[in-house]
């Protein structure tokens, strides 16, 4: 809508950002940010579950909405629609990028529920608060990533 | 009731700075992966940087939280699932190019294959939660259940 943002927000913003939205939630609520944790709150709810942490499914909602605020309210209007996963389109039809996605993501929710927590979780609110469990989490998922990448790299005849 | 709006507010706060940095992006975390930009990994680096020292003190002080208690960080020691778990979850972040707060932004930025995406880590979570046989976990390291050291 608004042409207010730039195209990419650095990181040295980005990232310190980050980091005060976690002292945020611990001065507060004494609570980590992550988010895999609010998939399980919202499907909880979704399922009629007992215990449900109803918090954790506004903060859910509200990834959606602040996502929505910076790429549809606050940037100059794009696509109304598109695919996403630009470089993947480019290097597979639709056909096998639907199942690549969907894979990819179930593997890695599972992952997320096994090592009980994801890339913000444990990458980010666990590493700070210097638990050596987040710590061997994020390690391992970081090099695991690279070599997944650099295969794909390799399977695909470099063309991604 | 406050807790409600508190989670909203963080969680908009969250979504508008993984889309700033267009986190939602399967190229950017591509490129990251590929070890074709450092962007990224300086992005987590100074998130890190900024909030281990305060929430150090924070800890030191018995800073006292207005809706949650005495603060308390969980350190706990690596286990088996850990290292199961973050192996998967790499692998599957690698193929998907995204992991599960992005997913909602690439949704909320118009990229119909966010559903896709979304759709794929709410299964995996479940295939998960029934496998445990337990109740919801909390993810998030928020492993308190586990041993903890001093």
């Amino acid at each position: 809508m608004f042409d207010l943002l730039p195209a990419r927000i650095p990181w040295y913003v980005v990232g310190p950002g980050l980091g005060l939205l976690i002292v945020a939630l611990f001065a507060i609520a004494n609570q980590p940010l992550g988010a895999s944790g609010a998939y399980i709150q919202t499907s909880g709810l979704l399922r009629r579950g007992r215990d449900v942490a109803v918090w954790r499914v506004w903060y859910f909602a509200g990834m959606i909405g602040g996502g929505l605020l910076v790429t549809r309210v606050l940037t100059a209007d794009g696509p109304g629609v598109r695919s996403g996963y630009d470089s993947l389109r480019d290097a597979f039809p639709l056909w096998a990028v639907v199942p690549l996605v969907f894979g990819g993501a179930t593997i890695l929710g599972y992952g997320a529920g096994l090592a009980g927590g994801c890339t913000s979780g444990h990458g980010l609110c666990g590493t700070a608060q210097r638990s050596p469990a987040s710590a061997t989490v994020t390690l391992t998922f970081l090099s695991t990533a690279i070599a997944t990448t650099f295969a794909l790299h390799v399977a695909t005849g470099g063309s991604l | 009731m406050r807790m409600n709006t508190i989670g909203l507010t963080i969680g908009i706060l969250f979504g508008a700075l993984l889309a700033g940095a267009q986190l939602h992006e399967y190229d950017t975390i591509h490129a990251m992966l590929r070890l074709q930009e450092a962007d990224i990994y300086f992005l987590m680096a100074s998130a890190i940087a900024v909030s281990a020292p305060l929430l150090w003190l924070l800890e030191r002080r018995n800073h006292q939280t207005p809706l949650g208690g005495r603060i308390s960080l969980s350190r706990s020691m690596p286990q088996r699932h850990h290292v199961k778990g973050g192996a998967l979850f790499g692998v599957g972040w690698a193929i998907a190019g995204t992991c599960p707060a992005p997913a909602l932004v690439m949704l909320s930025s118009g990229a119909f294959l966010g559903v896709i995406a979304m759709a794929g880590i709410f299964l995996g979570l479940h295939l998960n939660t029934t496998r445990a046989n337990q109740a919801a976990p909390s993810g998030d390291g928020e492993h308190r259940e586990l041993v903890t050291v001093a």
